[in-house]
């Protein structure tokens, strides 16, 4: 009979304690028994673990997020612990001092969350949405470009540099991002510019 | 710059702080130590466990299965064709399939059930252990068969559990001369020295590896680099979560996979580098009748742990 089989069988029918296990068979049937009951009000505790990537720089070293609490119980999950994931080509399970102090980030309470914008004058932040700040973002970059863009240089060259603006992009990309953000960002004349494609 | 972020082969160049993980696919199993300290960690773990009998009978087992090694047969080394051959079609060089015991394998069997036979068992374990002792080659080879096809019958567990033993000495110290860089990953699940099943996984804390994860073969004892977070059984990386006793010390997981259903256990041997891969599956039962109730099945496999 096969194993598979049968003990799915035994199961189905049967609690511990009985023939179908490798205790019951070597007769440890009644320690079996009474462990699976005194197991019974002890509860399970989820925890999980995700890779995501540092969001730090361009190295974009591999991460490790621990979390506990079950999300599809409808507990709050929560991350308890964050490490260089060991399986990263990048890294190697190494982290820099930036990168070990990720979770002070995840938690801290000063962490940008959503857009806001401080004008000019005022001393306080005020929350805006994503489309607001996108269309201010833009206005303003077209504005400055439109002012400051050097079209040659002192040979009378064409350069076409902008280097009143910079830009800072993501470190978790695709090489597909990275090279769609390159080429979006440097067609524009942009020279003060990072993103993961540099390394 | 290019460079700062291909660390992997550069440390001896740069002098780097900390350890650089930089995992071997395969280790082989070490059969001099292996079973005597299982042994102890049985009789280590027994102290206070409710399975404390269970577990003080293994510890004699594994005790029997490290003192059978004196005096036997030098295990016979695979074939380097052979080797060429599983290498080049993707399969294991241990074939457990197509076993046939030799004098080694026979002797083991033979000296186990006299070493054993010297401990105290329960009665069904001893008339199981007579059983096989009279049992003439011919019946002990099916019955090797049946242990190797995974379809132990569920009404002779015992005495097949019992060769189980025998075959994990027989094939940890074949396992143990393959040079692990001639072994390649074979698939999902599956030892690439002889084609078993994992019996539980571990983080490893050995130097050159700290934080990487490897399934531990549940009959050769060969241990092979799987990456974290992705499912053992299957491969999926997708509905990975990580159950355990409520209040544990977090040093033995079950790592659970919603789209196969099955569960394996992981064992954090960085943290307690005295974990072993049998003995603390076979302490850590609760477990198992705790993760059972939600409705999912044991993907590995543990000849000690049989119905589970």
């Amino acid at each position: 009979m096969n194993m598979e089989l049968s003990r799915r069988g035994f199961l189905a029918g049967a609690g511990a304690g009985v023939a179908g296990t490798t205790l019951g068979a070597f007769g440890f049937g009644d320690v079996e028994a009474a462990h699976a009951a005194s197991i019974r009000p002890f509860k399970l505790a989820n925890t999980a673990e995700a890779r995501n990537t540092c969001t730090y720089c361009s190295v974009a070293c591999g991460i490790i997020l621990y979390s506990k609490g079950d999300l599809k119980k409808g507990e709050k999950a929560e991350i308890i612990h964050i490490e260089g994931d060991a399986d990263h080509p990048t890294n190697r399970g190494t982290l820099c001092p930036k990168g070990s102090a990720l979770l002070d980030v995840v938690h801290s309470k000063t962490r940008t969350l959503y857009p806001q914008i401080r004008k000019a004058g005022s001393d306080k932040f005020e929350r805006v949405s994503w489309e607001q700040a996108l269309d201010r973002i833009a206005r303003l970059m077209k504005d400055d470009r439109d002012r400051n863009l050097v079209l040659k240089n002192a040979d009378g060259v064409t350069v076409n540099r902008w280097t009143t603006t910079g830009f800072l992009a993501a470190s978790a990309t695709t090489n597909e991002t990275a090279w769609a953000t390159y080429k979006v960002v440097r067609s524009t004349g942009m020279v003060v510019f990072d993103n993961q494609a540099r390394v | 710059m290019s460079n700062v972020g291909s660390s992997g082969g550069s440390s001896g160049a740069f002098g780097v702080l900390g350890e650089i993980s930089a995992p071997a696919f395969a280790v082989r199993p070490d059969p001099e130590t292996l079973f005597l300290r299982r042994s102890d960690r049985f009789r280590a773990l027994a102290e206070g466990h409710p399975l404390k009998p269970y577990l003080i009978f293994l510890a004699d087992l594994s005790s029997a299965q490290h003192w059978v090694q004196q005096e036997l047969p030098p295990a016979a080394p695979v074939d380097s064709a052979v080797l060429a051959r599983a290498r080049t079609h993707g399969m294991p060089p241990i074939d457990r399939t197509g076993f046939e015991p030799d004098a080694a394998c026979t002797a083991t069997l033979d000296r186990l059930l006299v070493l054993f036979a010297d401990c105290d068992m329960p009665d069904p374990a001893r008339a199981a252990l007579r059983h096989l002792a009279d049992a003439d080659a011919d019946s002990r080879t099916v019955m090797m068969r049946a242990v190797l096809a995974d379809q132990i019958p569920v009404e002779a567990i015992a005495g097949h559990v019992l060769v189980a033993a025998a075959l994990q000495v027989d094939f940890a110290r074949r396992a143990a001369l393959i040079d692990p860089a001639a072994l390649h990953p074979i698939g999902d699940g599956v030892c690439p020295a002889c084609g078993s099943r994992p019996g539980v996984s571990l983080i490893t804390g050995r130097q050159g590896a700290h934080g990487t994860r490897y399934c531990v073969c549940s009959l050769c004892s060969t241990q092979w680099h799987h990456v974290r977070i992705k499912c053992v059984m299957c491969g999926s990386t997708k509905g990975i979560s990580l159950q355990e006793i409520e209040g544990g010390p977090g040093t033995v997981k079950v790592e659970t996979c919603a789209e196969c259903r099955r569960y394996v256990k992981i064992l954090h041997q960085h943290k307690d580098p005295a974990l072993d891969p049998v003995a603390d599956d076979v302490a850590s039962l609760g477990l198992d009748l705790l993760v059972r109730e939600t409705g999912l099945a044991r993907g590995s496999t543990d000849p000690f742990m049989l119905g589970y």
